[in-house]
């Protein structure tokens, strides 16, 4: 027995240490295009008409086609045709509003699914047509799919008044419920302004002029939908809901989806930008227009220019949950791409580049400033802080703006990894100036004080209590890092002898607070849908007031030159009078400080020298088709970095062995 | 509110006093201190500095001016915060113990050398947070065991000695307590209570006197058994005469290890609850907490999460000798031996 076990341990030691790897993936890939990255938040749901969230939008980005594109390469971001045959120009009509037609491309056809066979046997697939895109826009109305952008679409003629007669038509007749989705949509008579003229003609008409709308067919919100997978997914007898199931127009399909744990994306072999009748189509061949930057950075590849897509045979995300095995797998090379951890981030960044060591590694680093603006708000219903107080409160505001130092906060808190905020608007976007500094955001604390004192809170002191002036920051979050955080914005005003508590509560307490309207300053982010100053500026609007219509202008900021102003530029296309505009607005939230701006995300992104054609993709949902790897050099540095170490093993062995020798030793001994 | 906890510090400081009078007056007890004090001088000491910490901390009044923070000089600071001068203290960001210079760059501190356990990201000072914390454990420790034990005693006694109704009544509240996890009842109770450390408290003491009820009613159970009890219910003594008397003298030691096991138990817990993040604010578990991330830096800074944990394991450990070597000192039983 004992000879047995040694026999077989002898054999497992063998074998440990020929074929010792880490390689988490089978062999069989090996060579093959596939792309290893990962992810950590579990996608709620692929339902393009409700996901919203970027865990999402990385499946349904690529799953889905849409009619409209963003250009990879260019910035400022820019429209391209995608599924549409060009970028439509606004139809002005007699009524004020305006009208936009698409052609679609022929040939475009869905994944090879069984849900077309449960109506036709034997069917796998079938084209795409206008009605599928008018269906699409039908759910985005339906208020029982609770679309989290059915607002922005308003603007669509006979759009509420479609969500109103489907709705009144459940209302009056309970057995209605029970008909398929596209039945329902049928009966109550559709979308006045979304027409399919012909197969392949789609035409949007709107109440007014929107120059903006555009900017929703890039994204899949408004992607073709067949009518018989939402029929046929329904959850019941086995098979999936819709929102786990995808059945898309995309260059990938949906191969694997274990949410919880891997999901991945294959090849689609039936994709309209295989076929020969689409090669000229912006959406399939990789830009021609290359930014020499983008080469020397070692970005793009210039041999892709003009190519074909997609390149990969497959995407293969993998849940990791924490940072740290993440980021050390991607170290070893498991990962293609990876964000840097805050932990690492000196070993990995010196000096806003790569540290010699890495470089040596030949990765890459790519820094983008994400559309997006971390704020302070201030509560303008409030007595002491807001519009009421009048001249006393704009000081207040004023002096409390000018003591938080941003540059300061992004070292400590994130690396600096960010563009310290001088408005509302991120870099990048229409009427933002480079050069603008907003002199309230400079920190000053004697101009801090000097304003304090003109409000009548002398070195912070309330009048009416002789006491320092005590404030709330309501924060809706109660972890160790957020108070740390809030620490340190709190403890610059009381610099100013201001007596800020920090009420840190649960997130839902925060937002019932938020909805009694009991808080006075708070901490909050946006980020952009589409990259327009309209889609920040309607956050200070009035009729977006939390107050008012729970809308997500929290602080409550109305002022009416400001609304006005938004108004006129709200549908303008860009051009002098609407920068004069914006301008005008950013001057009003400058002196109002309904806002302490703080600061614009820069998204630091790792990729290894075998990822070829990877570009922080900002607002751009389909990336993968466009991205590359090397398989070859990816097996030789994984290789060559991996190697392993055996003297543990070996240590293993002789302490195992020390171990047993007194056993066996008492074991022969004993028998006797 | 300032005055109550002044008045709280000086009530507390009388009785301990008083009851150091008293007891040395009491040749038993001046004998069990003495025996106390040959068997755990060092747990002692340590124990007397984290009270003269605790008691330093509590007793604060507005007054003074500080030129850092000018609210300061309007809200109460404590004996503590007015030997550290927090305000004055500060750094820009990290910095080790004994630096002369920041941790990252090469900024010379404002304080250099003075930092005796280094200071946090935001520039504070750790051995002033540390010191800080003191006062919260010895509050949720002491609070929490002086709410929950009396309340054990109470249900565990009546169960024990009465039987019958009263026992099924009590080990039926007893087990159901026990059958929810403790962690889960705990972070529910505080949700539903909100976040202060009157609430922690009472969150704490309401989940932990189920397991001193068990054993006190079991102790309960054994006593009433007793010769001596039957022989004074013969002779007619009232039930709550007995009680006093025969049953509770004899549950002192078991009384007096679980305090000090209750205590560091309450200690540990709301560690737990702030790593959470619905602990008390300024209490170790939230320092360990704040502190996690930095442990995988590179460099590593661990000053932090070491100051706070070094100083709950002394207190912790400490308490425990304490306990341990009372239970020597004081258990009828191995003093009859040890004579």
């Amino acid at each position: 027995m004992l000879i047995r076990i040694s026999r077989i341990a002898a054999l497992f030691l063998a074998l440990a240490w020929a074929g010792c790897t880490n390689d988490p993936y089978p062999d069989a890939d090996k060579g093959r295009k596939v792309l290893y990255t990962s992810f950590s938040e579990v996608p709620k749901t692929l339902d393009p008409a409700v996901s919203y969230t970027t865990s999402e939008h990385v499946i349904t980005g690529n799953v889905y086609d849409t009619l409209l594109e963003y250009h990879y390469l260019e910035r400022p971001y820019k429209l391209i045709a995608g599924l549409a045959e060009a970028v439509p120009e606004p139809e002005a009509l007699p009524d004020g509003g305006q009208r936009y037609r698409f052609r679609i491309r022929p040939g475009v056809r869905f994944h090879d699914d069984i849900c077309f066979g449960a109506r036709s046997p034997g069917q796998r697939s079938r084209e795409v047509t206008a009605q599928d895109f008018a269906f699409q826009f039908a759910r985005l109305a339906d208020p029982a799919i609770n679309s989290p952008v059915a607002s922005s679409f308003v603007q669509v003629k006979g759009f509420q008044a479609f969500a109103k007669r489907l709705a009144d038509l459940r209302k009056a007749d309970p057995a209605f419920v029970k008909q398929a989705a596209h039945v329902q949509y049928a009966k109550a008579g559709g979308i006045e302004g979304v027409v399919a003229a012909s197969d392949r003609d789609l035409e949007i008409v709107l109440t007014e002029a929107n120059a903006q709308i555009l900017y929703w067919f890039a994204m899949p919100f408004t992607t073709p939908i067949a009518w018989e997978a939402v029929a046929y997914y329904d959850g019941r007898e086995g098979r999936p809901n819709f929102a786990d199931h995808v059945v898309g127009t995309g260059p990938f399909r949906l191969a694997v989806y274990d949410k919880q744990l891997r999901y991945v994306l294959a090849k689609n072999p039936t994709w309209y930008g295989l076929r020969d009748e689409a090669a000229s189509a912006p959406g399939v061949a990789f830009p021609s227009n290359i930014d020499p930057a983008d080469v020397a950075a070692k970005r793009i590849d210039p041999a892709y220019a003009g190519r074909r897509m997609p390149f990969l045979d497959r995407v293969n995300f993998a849940r990791e949950r924490e940072n740290i095995p993440r980021f050390n797998k991607f170290l070893q090379g498991y990962y293609d791409d990876g964000g840097i951890i805050k932990e690492s981030f000196d070993a990995i960044v010196q000096g806003d580049r790569l540290s010699p060591d890495m470089a040596k590694r030949g990765m890459r680093l790519d820094r983008e400033v994400e559309p997006s603006i971390f704020y302070i708000g201030f509560n303008m219903n409030d007595p002491v802080l807001g519009s009421k107080g009048g001249e006393r409160s704009r000081k207040l505001r004023q002096a409390m703006s000018l003591v938080v130092d941003t540059e300061t906060f992004l070292q400590l808190f994130l690396n600096g990894r960010g563009v310290p905020a001088q408005s509302p608007l991120p870099p990048g976007l229409f009427g933002y100036d480079a050069n603008y500094r907003n002199p309230f955001r400079q920190p000053d604390q004697a101009k801090a004080k000097r304003l304090l004192a003109e409000a009548g809170y002398a070195n912070g002191i309330d009048p009416a209590t002789q006491a320092p002036l005590k404030l709330t920051f309501d924060m809706g979050n109660t972890s160790a890092q957020s108070l740390l955080e809030s620490e340190f914005l709190v403890g610059a005003w009381r610099g100013l002898g201001l007596n800020v508590e920090i009420a840190a509560t649960t997130y839902n307490q925060f937002q019932d607070k938020v909805r009694r309207g009991a808080y006075q300053i708070f901490r909050w982010g946006w980020n952009a849908d589409f990259p327009d100053p309209e889609n920040f500026l309607f956050l200070l609007e009035c009729s977006n007031a939390q107050a008012n219509s729970n809308g997500p202008n929290t602080a409550n900021f109305c002022n009416d030159g400001f609304d006005q102003r938004y108004r006129a530029m709200k549908d303008m296309p860009n051009n002098e009078t609407r920068l004069r505009l914006v301008k005008e607005m950013l001057a009003i939230t400058e002196a109002e400080r309904p806002w302490i701006e703080l600061f614009h995300v820069e998204d630091f992104t790792l990729s290894h020298a075998w990822l070829i054609n990877s570009k922080p993709m900002g607002l751009s949902y389909p990336a993968f088709k466009y991205k590359d790897v090397d398989p070859g050099m990816r097996e030789r540095l994984i290789a060559q970095w991996n190697e392993p170490v055996r003297w543990p093993l070996a240590l293993l062995v002789i302490g195992v062995i020390a171990l047993a020798v007194p056993a066996v030793r008492t074991y022969y001994r004993e028998r006797t | 509110m300032i005055l109550v906890q002044n008045l709280l510090v000086l009530t507390i400081v009388a009785g301990i006093a008083w009851v150091a009078y008293a007891a040395s007056r009491d040749r038993y007890w001046r004998e069990s201190a003495r025996e106390m004090w040959r068997r755990r001088p060092v747990a002692l000491v340590v124990v007397a500095i984290y009270l003269v910490i605790g008691l330093l901390d509590s007793v604060a009044w507005v007054g003074g001016t500080v030129a850092e923070d000018p609210t300061a000089a309007y809200l109460p600071r404590s004996v503590i915060d007015r030997i550290f001068k927090p305000e004055a203290l500060k750094e820009a960001s990290y910095s080790a113990p004994l630096a002369d210079k920041a941790f990252y760059g090469s900024d010379a501190l404002k304080h250099p050398g003075k930092h005796w356990l280094g200071t946090d990201i935001l520039g504070r000072d750790v051995l002033y947070r540390t010191f800080k914390g003191v006062r919260v454990a010895l509050l949720v420790g002491g609070l929490t065991s002086l709410v929950a034990i009396p309340l054990a005693l109470l249900f565990g006694v009546s169960a024990g000695y009465f039987g019958k109704r009263v026992d099924d009544a009590v080990f039926f509240t007893m087990t159901v307590l026990s059958s929810v996890p403790s962690l889960l009842l705990l972070i529910a109770l505080i949700m539903v209570l909100g976040k202060g450390a009157v609430q922690v408290c009472i969150a704490l003491g309401v989940t932990g006197w189920v397991h001193f009820c068990r054993i006190s009613r079991g102790e309960a159970l054994k006593l009433r058994e007793m010769d001596y009890v039957a022989s004074a219910r013969v002779l007619g003594v009232s039930d709550g005469k007995i009680i006093v008397r025969h049953i509770l003298p004899n549950m002192a030691h078991l009384v007096i290890i679980t305090f000090a096991l209750s205590f560091t138990g309450m200690v540990l817990t709301e560690t737990t609850l702030s790593y959470l993040g619905i602990g008390l604010d300024g209490s170790w578990g939230q320092m360990i907490d704040q502190a996690r991330n930095e442990l995988s830096r590179t460099p590593i800074i661990w000053w932090n999460i070491a100051a706070a944990a070094t100083a709950l394991f002394a207190l912790v450990l400490a308490v425990n000798l304490i306990a341990d070597g009372l239970r020597d000192v004081i258990d009828p039983r191995t003093r009859r031996e040890r004579t």
